[in-house]
Protein backbone atom coordinates (compact mmCIF):
# COMPACT_ATOMS: atom_id res chain seq x y z
CA UNK A 1 0.00 0.00 0.00
CA UNK A 2 2.70 2.44 1.01
CA UNK A 3 4.56 1.66 -2.21
CA UNK A 4 1.44 2.41 -4.25
CA UNK A 5 1.17 5.83 -2.60
CA UNK A 6 4.85 6.35 -3.23
CA UNK A 7 4.39 5.50 -6.91
CA UNK A 8 1.42 7.86 -7.24
CA UNK A 9 3.30 10.70 -5.56
CA UNK A 10 6.45 10.07 -7.60
CA UNK A 11 6.22 13.25 -9.73
CA UNK A 12 5.85 15.41 -6.61
CA UNK A 13 8.76 13.78 -4.81
CA UNK A 14 10.84 13.87 -7.97
CA UNK A 15 10.09 17.58 -8.29
CA UNK A 16 11.44 18.16 -4.81
CA UNK A 17 14.52 16.13 -5.61
CA UNK A 18 15.04 18.24 -8.71
CA UNK A 19 14.59 21.43 -6.65
CA UNK A 20 17.14 20.23 -4.12
CA UNK A 21 19.47 19.41 -6.94
CA UNK A 22 19.27 22.89 -8.40
CA UNK A 23 19.89 24.32 -4.96
CA UNK A 24 22.90 22.07 -4.36
CA UNK A 25 24.30 22.91 -7.77
CA UNK A 26 23.95 26.64 -7.08
CA UNK A 27 25.66 26.29 -3.72
CA UNK A 28 28.54 24.42 -5.30
CA UNK A 29 28.94 27.34 -7.70
CA UNK A 30 28.74 29.87 -4.87
CA UNK A 31 25.27 31.19 -5.70
CA UNK A 32 22.04 31.38 -3.71
CA UNK A 33 20.08 29.27 -6.12
CA UNK A 34 16.36 29.21 -6.90
CA UNK A 35 13.76 28.35 -4.25
CA UNK A 36 13.03 24.74 -3.49
CA UNK A 37 9.62 24.94 -5.16
CA UNK A 38 11.10 26.23 -8.42
CA UNK A 39 10.34 23.08 -10.50
CA UNK A 40 6.66 23.41 -9.62
CA UNK A 41 6.62 27.08 -10.60
CA UNK A 42 8.16 26.06 -13.90
CA UNK A 43 5.50 23.38 -14.22
CA UNK A 44 2.69 25.93 -13.67
CA UNK A 45 4.22 28.37 -16.11
CA UNK A 46 4.74 25.78 -18.84
CA UNK A 47 1.14 24.61 -18.49
CA UNK A 48 0.02 28.19 -19.07
CA UNK A 49 1.82 28.65 -22.38
CA UNK A 50 0.20 28.39 -25.77
CA UNK A 51 0.54 24.81 -27.07
CA UNK A 52 2.54 24.74 -30.29
CA UNK A 53 2.65 21.34 -31.94
CA UNK A 54 4.91 20.27 -34.75
CA UNK A 55 2.64 17.33 -35.51
CA UNK A 56 0.47 15.14 -33.35
CA UNK A 57 2.79 12.11 -33.21
CA UNK A 58 5.60 14.29 -31.96
CA UNK A 59 3.44 15.74 -29.18
CA UNK A 60 2.02 12.32 -28.32
CA UNK A 61 5.49 10.83 -27.96
CA UNK A 62 6.42 13.60 -25.53
CA UNK A 63 3.45 12.68 -23.35
CA UNK A 64 4.17 9.01 -23.92
CA UNK A 65 7.63 9.48 -22.42
CA UNK A 66 6.09 10.80 -19.21
CA UNK A 67 3.42 8.08 -19.08
CA UNK A 68 5.86 5.25 -19.77
CA UNK A 69 8.31 6.50 -17.15
CA UNK A 70 5.53 6.60 -14.61
CA UNK A 71 4.31 3.20 -15.73
CA UNK A 72 7.77 1.75 -15.21
CA UNK A 73 7.67 3.04 -11.65
CA UNK A 74 4.25 1.47 -11.10
CA UNK A 75 5.51 -1.83 -12.47
CA UNK A 76 8.41 -1.61 -10.06
CA UNK A 77 6.41 -0.68 -6.98
CA UNK A 78 3.44 -2.99 -7.51
CA UNK A 79 5.70 -6.00 -7.02
CA UNK A 80 6.58 -7.09 -10.52
CA UNK A 81 9.99 -8.10 -11.74
CA UNK A 82 12.76 -5.55 -11.76
CA UNK A 83 13.57 -6.70 -15.27
CA UNK A 84 10.14 -5.70 -16.55
CA UNK A 85 10.56 -2.28 -14.99
CA UNK A 86 13.89 -1.93 -16.79
CA UNK A 87 12.23 -2.84 -20.07
CA UNK A 88 9.46 -0.30 -19.53
CA UNK A 89 12.11 2.30 -18.93
CA UNK A 90 13.58 1.38 -22.30
CA UNK A 91 10.12 1.92 -23.78
CA UNK A 92 9.98 5.39 -22.27
CA UNK A 93 13.33 6.39 -23.71
CA UNK A 94 12.33 4.91 -27.06
CA UNK A 95 9.22 7.10 -27.08
CA UNK A 96 11.49 10.11 -26.70
CA UNK A 97 13.71 8.87 -29.52
CA UNK A 98 10.80 8.24 -31.88
CA UNK A 99 9.33 11.65 -31.13
CA UNK A 100 12.64 13.40 -31.61
CA UNK A 101 13.44 11.69 -34.89
CA UNK A 102 10.00 12.31 -36.36
CA UNK A 103 10.61 16.02 -36.93
CA UNK A 104 12.75 17.64 -39.56
CA UNK A 105 14.94 19.63 -37.19
CA UNK A 106 18.47 18.34 -37.56
CA UNK A 107 19.28 19.12 -33.93
CA UNK A 108 16.40 16.96 -32.85
CA UNK A 109 17.43 14.05 -35.06
CA UNK A 110 21.00 14.33 -33.83
CA UNK A 111 19.74 14.32 -30.27
CA UNK A 112 17.71 11.19 -30.96
CA UNK A 113 20.75 9.37 -32.29
CA UNK A 114 22.78 10.39 -29.30
CA UNK A 115 20.00 9.26 -26.99
CA UNK A 116 20.29 5.82 -28.61
CA UNK A 117 24.01 5.91 -27.84
CA UNK A 118 23.10 6.58 -24.23
CA UNK A 119 20.77 3.64 -24.30
CA UNK A 120 23.26 1.14 -25.66
CA UNK A 121 25.73 2.22 -23.03
CA UNK A 122 23.54 1.90 -19.95
CA UNK A 123 20.81 -0.64 -20.65
CA UNK A 124 23.08 -3.77 -20.74
CA UNK A 125 24.43 -2.68 -17.41
CA UNK A 126 20.94 -2.32 -15.96
CA UNK A 127 20.13 -5.90 -16.96
CA UNK A 128 23.40 -7.10 -15.44
CA UNK A 129 22.61 -5.25 -12.25
CA UNK A 130 19.21 -6.91 -11.98
CA UNK A 131 20.91 -10.28 -12.49
CA UNK A 132 23.33 -9.40 -9.70
CA UNK A 133 20.41 -8.58 -7.41
CA UNK A 134 18.93 -11.95 -8.28
CA UNK A 135 22.13 -13.73 -7.34
CA UNK A 136 22.19 -12.05 -3.95
CA UNK A 137 18.56 -12.28 -2.96
CA UNK A 138 17.20 -15.10 -5.12
CA UNK A 139 14.32 -13.04 -6.43
CA UNK A 140 13.46 -10.43 -9.02
CA UNK A 141 10.97 -8.76 -6.71
CA UNK A 142 12.12 -5.58 -5.01
CA UNK A 143 10.41 -6.53 -1.73
CA UNK A 144 12.54 -9.66 -1.40
CA UNK A 145 15.64 -7.62 -2.12
CA UNK A 146 14.64 -5.14 0.57
CA UNK A 147 14.25 -8.05 2.99
CA UNK A 148 17.55 -9.69 2.20
CA UNK A 149 20.96 -8.78 3.54
CA UNK A 150 22.43 -5.58 2.10
CA UNK A 151 23.61 -6.42 -1.46
CA UNK A 152 26.31 -3.75 -1.38
CA UNK A 153 28.60 -5.99 0.67
CA UNK A 154 28.53 -8.59 -2.06
CA UNK A 155 28.28 -6.25 -5.03
CA UNK A 156 30.74 -3.42 -4.39
CA UNK A 157 32.00 -3.32 -7.97
CA UNK A 158 28.47 -3.25 -9.35
CA UNK A 159 27.68 -0.32 -7.09
CA UNK A 160 30.83 1.46 -8.19
CA UNK A 161 29.90 1.01 -11.83
CA UNK A 162 26.34 2.11 -11.16
CA UNK A 163 27.63 5.35 -9.64
CA UNK A 164 29.20 6.13 -13.01
CA UNK A 165 26.16 4.91 -14.94
CA UNK A 166 23.89 7.39 -13.14
CA UNK A 167 25.30 10.42 -15.00
CA UNK A 168 24.52 8.63 -18.27
CA UNK A 169 20.94 7.90 -17.25
CA UNK A 170 20.22 11.36 -15.87
CA UNK A 171 22.28 13.10 -18.56
CA UNK A 172 24.73 14.75 -16.22
CA UNK A 173 27.93 16.40 -17.16
CA UNK A 174 30.65 14.02 -18.27
CA UNK A 175 28.03 12.08 -20.21
CA UNK A 176 25.34 14.66 -21.02
CA UNK A 177 25.79 13.93 -24.68
CA UNK A 178 22.17 13.79 -25.74
CA UNK A 179 21.15 17.13 -24.30
CA UNK A 180 24.25 19.15 -24.94
CA UNK A 181 22.89 22.54 -24.01
CA UNK A 182 25.56 24.54 -25.76
CA UNK A 183 25.64 22.68 -29.06
CA UNK A 184 22.37 20.95 -29.83
CA UNK A 185 20.33 22.94 -27.35
CA UNK A 186 18.56 20.18 -25.46
CA UNK A 187 18.79 17.50 -28.14
CA UNK A 188 15.64 15.38 -28.27
CA UNK A 189 13.51 17.93 -26.45
CA UNK A 190 14.42 20.92 -28.60
CA UNK A 191 11.18 21.01 -30.57
CA UNK A 192 8.86 20.58 -27.61
CA UNK A 193 7.22 23.64 -26.14
CA UNK A 194 4.62 24.58 -23.57
CA UNK A 195 2.59 21.70 -22.09
CA UNK A 196 4.42 19.08 -24.15
CA UNK A 197 7.78 20.21 -22.90
CA UNK A 198 6.26 20.06 -19.45
CA UNK A 199 5.54 16.36 -19.94
CA UNK A 200 9.20 15.72 -20.70
CA UNK A 201 10.31 17.95 -17.84
CA UNK A 202 8.19 15.95 -15.40
CA UNK A 203 9.29 12.66 -16.94
CA UNK A 204 12.82 13.62 -15.97
CA UNK A 205 11.78 14.02 -12.34
CA UNK A 206 10.30 10.54 -12.37
CA UNK A 207 13.53 9.23 -13.83
CA UNK A 208 15.30 10.62 -10.78
CA UNK A 209 13.08 8.55 -8.50
CA UNK A 210 13.58 5.50 -10.69
CA UNK A 211 17.37 5.77 -10.62
CA UNK A 212 17.76 6.61 -6.96
CA UNK A 213 15.43 3.79 -5.99
CA UNK A 214 17.89 1.37 -7.57
CA UNK A 215 20.59 2.95 -5.43
CA UNK A 216 18.35 2.47 -2.41
CA UNK A 217 17.99 -1.24 -3.23
CA UNK A 218 21.71 -1.68 -2.56
CA UNK A 219 21.01 -1.08 1.11
CA UNK A 220 18.87 -4.21 1.41
CA UNK A 221 17.07 -4.63 4.70
CA UNK A 222 19.23 -1.91 6.23
CA UNK A 223 17.16 1.14 5.29
CA UNK A 224 19.55 3.58 6.96
CA UNK A 225 22.43 2.26 4.87
CA UNK A 226 20.21 2.59 1.80
CA UNK A 227 19.43 6.22 2.59
CA UNK A 228 23.10 7.01 3.17
CA UNK A 229 23.92 5.42 -0.18
CA UNK A 230 21.24 7.51 -1.91
CA UNK A 231 22.53 10.76 -0.39
CA UNK A 232 26.10 9.82 -1.22
CA UNK A 233 25.18 8.98 -4.82
CA UNK A 234 23.22 12.24 -5.15
CA UNK A 235 26.09 14.39 -3.92
CA UNK A 236 28.65 12.43 -5.92
CA UNK A 237 26.69 12.85 -9.14
CA UNK A 238 26.24 16.57 -8.53
CA UNK A 239 29.89 17.19 -7.77
CA UNK A 240 30.86 15.18 -10.84
CA UNK A 241 28.36 17.17 -12.89
CA UNK A 242 29.82 20.48 -11.80
CA UNK A 243 33.48 19.61 -12.14
CA UNK A 244 33.72 17.89 -15.51
CA UNK A 245 33.28 18.79 -19.16
CA UNK A 246 31.40 16.85 -21.79
CA UNK A 247 32.99 13.82 -23.45
CA UNK A 248 32.72 12.47 -26.93
CA UNK A 249 29.95 9.90 -27.32
CA UNK A 250 32.44 7.27 -28.51
CA UNK A 251 34.30 7.66 -25.25
CA UNK A 252 31.09 7.18 -23.32
CA UNK A 253 30.21 3.95 -25.12
CA UNK A 254 33.79 2.72 -24.87
CA UNK A 255 33.99 3.54 -21.18
CA UNK A 256 30.75 1.76 -20.52
CA UNK A 257 31.53 -1.36 -22.53
CA UNK A 258 35.24 -1.66 -21.73
CA UNK A 259 35.30 -0.62 -18.09
CA UNK A 260 31.93 -0.58 -16.39
CA UNK A 261 30.20 -3.64 -17.82
CA UNK A 262 33.26 -5.96 -17.44
CA UNK A 263 33.66 -4.66 -13.88
CA UNK A 264 30.09 -5.56 -13.04
CA UNK A 265 30.42 -8.90 -14.86
CA UNK A 266 33.59 -9.70 -12.92
CA UNK A 267 31.77 -9.05 -9.68
CA UNK A 268 28.93 -11.33 -10.72
CA UNK A 269 31.28 -14.10 -11.88
CA UNK A 270 33.29 -13.99 -8.66
CA UNK A 271 30.10 -14.06 -6.64
CA UNK A 272 28.76 -17.04 -8.58
CA UNK A 273 32.06 -18.94 -8.23
CA UNK A 274 32.30 -18.18 -4.54
CA UNK A 275 28.84 -19.47 -3.87
CA UNK B 1 -5.04 34.04 -16.51
CA UNK B 2 -6.07 30.77 -14.96
CA UNK B 3 -5.01 28.82 -11.96
CA UNK B 4 -1.52 28.30 -13.29
CA UNK B 5 -1.03 31.88 -14.42
CA UNK B 6 -0.41 33.11 -10.90
CA UNK B 7 2.93 31.37 -10.77
CA UNK B 8 3.99 32.68 -14.14
CA UNK B 9 6.07 35.47 -12.68
CA UNK B 10 8.22 33.04 -10.73
CA UNK B 11 9.91 31.37 -13.64
CA UNK B 12 10.89 33.69 -16.48
CA UNK B 13 13.12 31.86 -18.94
CA UNK B 14 15.30 34.13 -20.97
CA UNK B 15 16.35 33.79 -24.58
CA UNK B 16 19.28 36.06 -25.28
CA UNK B 17 20.07 37.12 -28.81
CA UNK B 18 22.80 39.44 -29.97
CA UNK B 19 22.01 41.04 -33.30
CA UNK B 20 25.46 42.44 -33.92
CA UNK B 21 26.41 44.59 -30.95
CA UNK B 22 29.84 44.88 -29.42
CA UNK B 23 29.38 42.17 -26.74
CA UNK B 24 29.45 44.77 -23.96
CA UNK B 25 25.81 44.09 -23.17
CA UNK B 26 26.27 40.33 -23.37
CA UNK B 27 28.96 40.46 -20.75
CA UNK B 28 26.59 42.33 -18.47
CA UNK B 29 23.99 39.62 -19.00
CA UNK B 30 26.51 36.95 -18.10
CA UNK B 31 27.45 38.98 -15.02
CA UNK B 32 23.80 38.94 -14.02
CA UNK B 33 23.78 35.14 -14.23
CA UNK B 34 27.08 34.79 -12.39
CA UNK B 35 27.36 34.42 -8.58
CA UNK B 36 27.37 38.10 -7.64
CA UNK B 37 23.94 39.04 -8.98
CA UNK B 38 22.57 35.54 -9.62
CA UNK B 39 19.22 36.12 -11.29
CA UNK B 40 18.57 32.39 -11.05
CA UNK B 41 17.35 33.25 -7.53
CA UNK B 42 14.20 34.52 -9.22
CA UNK B 43 13.87 31.41 -11.33
CA UNK B 44 15.31 32.95 -14.47
CA UNK B 45 17.19 30.53 -16.66
CA UNK B 46 19.18 31.29 -19.77
CA UNK B 47 17.56 28.97 -22.31
CA UNK B 48 19.05 28.70 -25.74
CA UNK B 49 15.79 27.52 -27.20
CA UNK B 50 13.08 29.94 -28.42
CA UNK B 51 10.37 27.31 -28.04
CA UNK B 52 10.85 27.15 -24.30
CA UNK B 53 11.67 30.80 -23.58
CA UNK B 54 9.43 33.58 -22.31
CA UNK B 55 11.54 36.72 -22.47
CA UNK B 56 13.42 37.65 -25.62
CA UNK B 57 16.40 39.76 -24.59
CA UNK B 58 17.82 41.51 -27.64
CA UNK B 59 21.07 43.43 -27.66
CA UNK B 60 22.75 45.31 -30.43
CA UNK B 61 21.60 47.12 -33.57
CA UNK B 62 19.73 44.87 -35.94
CA UNK B 63 22.07 44.18 -38.82
CA UNK B 64 20.51 43.29 -42.14
CA UNK B 65 21.72 39.69 -41.94
CA UNK B 66 20.21 39.19 -38.49
CA UNK B 67 16.83 40.65 -39.38
CA UNK B 68 15.14 37.44 -40.49
CA UNK B 69 16.67 35.41 -37.71
CA UNK B 70 15.29 37.86 -35.16
CA UNK B 71 11.84 37.60 -36.75
CA UNK B 72 11.98 33.84 -36.73
CA UNK B 73 13.01 33.71 -33.10
CA UNK B 74 10.12 36.00 -32.23
CA UNK B 75 7.66 33.88 -34.18
CA UNK B 76 8.90 30.62 -32.69
CA UNK B 77 8.35 31.70 -29.12
CA UNK B 78 4.94 30.61 -27.84
CA UNK B 79 2.75 33.27 -26.26
CA UNK B 80 2.69 34.80 -23.68
CA UNK B 81 6.04 36.40 -24.36
CA UNK B 82 7.74 39.75 -23.88
CA UNK B 83 10.56 41.43 -25.71
CA UNK B 84 13.24 43.41 -23.88
CA UNK B 85 15.60 45.63 -25.83
CA UNK B 86 18.85 46.23 -24.04
CA UNK B 87 21.42 48.93 -24.63
CA UNK B 88 21.67 52.05 -26.75
CA UNK B 89 22.22 50.00 -29.92
CA UNK B 90 18.94 48.20 -29.55
CA UNK B 91 17.09 51.49 -29.08
CA UNK B 92 18.00 53.29 -32.24
CA UNK B 93 21.32 52.06 -33.42
CA UNK B 94 23.51 53.70 -30.79
CA UNK B 95 27.01 54.18 -32.10
CA UNK B 96 26.04 52.21 -35.20
CA UNK B 97 23.15 54.52 -36.09
CA UNK B 98 22.54 55.03 -39.80
CA UNK B 99 25.33 52.75 -40.90
CA UNK B 100 24.82 51.07 -44.23
CA UNK B 101 24.27 47.65 -42.69
CA UNK B 102 21.93 48.25 -39.76
CA UNK B 103 18.19 48.60 -39.34
CA UNK B 104 18.43 51.09 -36.46
CA UNK B 105 16.93 49.35 -33.50
CA UNK B 106 14.84 46.36 -32.58
CA UNK B 107 11.61 48.29 -32.76
CA UNK B 108 11.85 48.43 -36.54
CA UNK B 109 11.56 44.65 -36.72
CA UNK B 110 9.52 43.35 -33.79
CA UNK B 111 7.38 45.05 -31.12
CA UNK B 112 9.31 45.84 -27.93
CA UNK B 113 7.80 45.91 -24.45
CA UNK B 114 10.63 47.12 -22.23
CA UNK B 115 13.62 49.30 -22.97
CA UNK B 116 16.77 49.18 -20.87
CA UNK B 117 18.86 52.35 -21.42
CA UNK B 118 22.62 52.65 -21.20
CA UNK B 119 25.78 51.69 -23.03
CA UNK B 120 26.40 49.21 -21.60
CA UNK B 121 23.50 49.11 -19.10
CA UNK B 122 24.48 48.24 -15.58
CA UNK B 123 23.40 44.91 -14.20
CA UNK B 124 21.03 46.66 -11.78
CA UNK B 125 19.30 48.29 -14.74
CA UNK B 126 19.05 44.90 -16.42
CA UNK B 127 17.44 43.35 -13.36
CA UNK B 128 15.03 46.28 -13.13
CA UNK B 129 14.15 45.84 -16.77
CA UNK B 130 13.53 42.12 -16.32
CA UNK B 131 11.31 42.83 -13.30
CA UNK B 132 9.32 45.31 -15.37
CA UNK B 133 9.09 42.80 -18.21
CA UNK B 134 7.73 40.19 -15.83
CA UNK B 135 5.01 42.61 -14.74
CA UNK B 136 3.99 43.23 -18.34
CA UNK B 137 4.17 39.50 -19.02
CA UNK B 138 1.75 38.83 -16.16
CA UNK B 139 -0.94 40.84 -17.92
CA UNK B 140 -0.52 39.16 -21.30
CA UNK B 141 -2.72 36.33 -22.45
CA UNK B 142 -2.24 33.16 -24.41
CA UNK B 143 -3.74 34.64 -27.57
CA UNK B 144 -1.63 35.05 -30.62
CA UNK B 145 0.08 38.40 -30.98
CA UNK B 146 0.81 39.89 -34.33
CA UNK B 147 3.87 41.89 -35.00
CA UNK B 148 4.03 44.96 -37.16
CA UNK B 149 2.81 44.33 -40.75
CA UNK B 150 2.95 40.61 -40.23
CA UNK B 151 1.25 39.78 -43.54
CA UNK B 152 4.09 41.19 -45.53
CA UNK B 153 6.64 39.53 -43.32
CA UNK B 154 5.00 36.14 -43.61
CA UNK B 155 5.04 36.48 -47.35
CA UNK B 156 8.67 37.51 -47.39
CA UNK B 157 9.71 34.65 -45.14
CA UNK B 158 7.70 32.14 -47.14
CA UNK B 159 5.73 31.02 -44.10
CA UNK B 160 2.15 29.90 -44.59
CA UNK B 161 -0.23 31.92 -42.48
CA UNK B 162 -2.12 29.10 -40.87
CA UNK B 163 -5.06 30.93 -39.33
S1 LIG C 1 24.73 49.26 -26.28
FE1 LIG C 1 26.90 49.70 -26.05
S2 LIG C 1 27.69 47.95 -24.90
FE2 LIG C 1 25.70 47.33 -25.69
S3 LIG C 1 26.13 46.31 -27.62
FE3 LIG C 1 25.75 48.46 -28.10
S4 LIG C 1 27.74 49.46 -28.13
FE4 LIG C 1 27.98 47.46 -27.06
Amino acid sequence: MIWLIFAILAPVIGGFVFGIERKVKARIQGRMGPPLMQPFYDFAKLMDKRPMMIHSLHALMGIMYFVAEWFALFVLFLGNDLLIAVFFHVLAVLALVIGASSVRSSYSALGALRELMHMISYEPFMVLMVVAFYLVSGSFNFKDILNSQAPIYQLPLVFLSFLLIIPMMLQKSPFDIAEAHQEIIGGPEIEYSGPFYEAIYTGKWIEYIYVFFFVFLFGGSNYILGSILVIFAFLFVNILDNSTARLDFRKMVKFSWVVLIPLAALNIILLALWR
Amino acid sequence: MGLFGKYRKKSPWILHYNTGGCNGCDIEILAALAPKYDIERFGALNKGNPKQADILLVTGPVTKNCKDVLRRLYLEMPEPKVVVAMGACAHGGGIFRNFYHVENGVDNIIPVDVWIPGCAPRVEALIDGIAEAIEIWQTKSKEKEYMRNHGEIYEKLGVNNDD
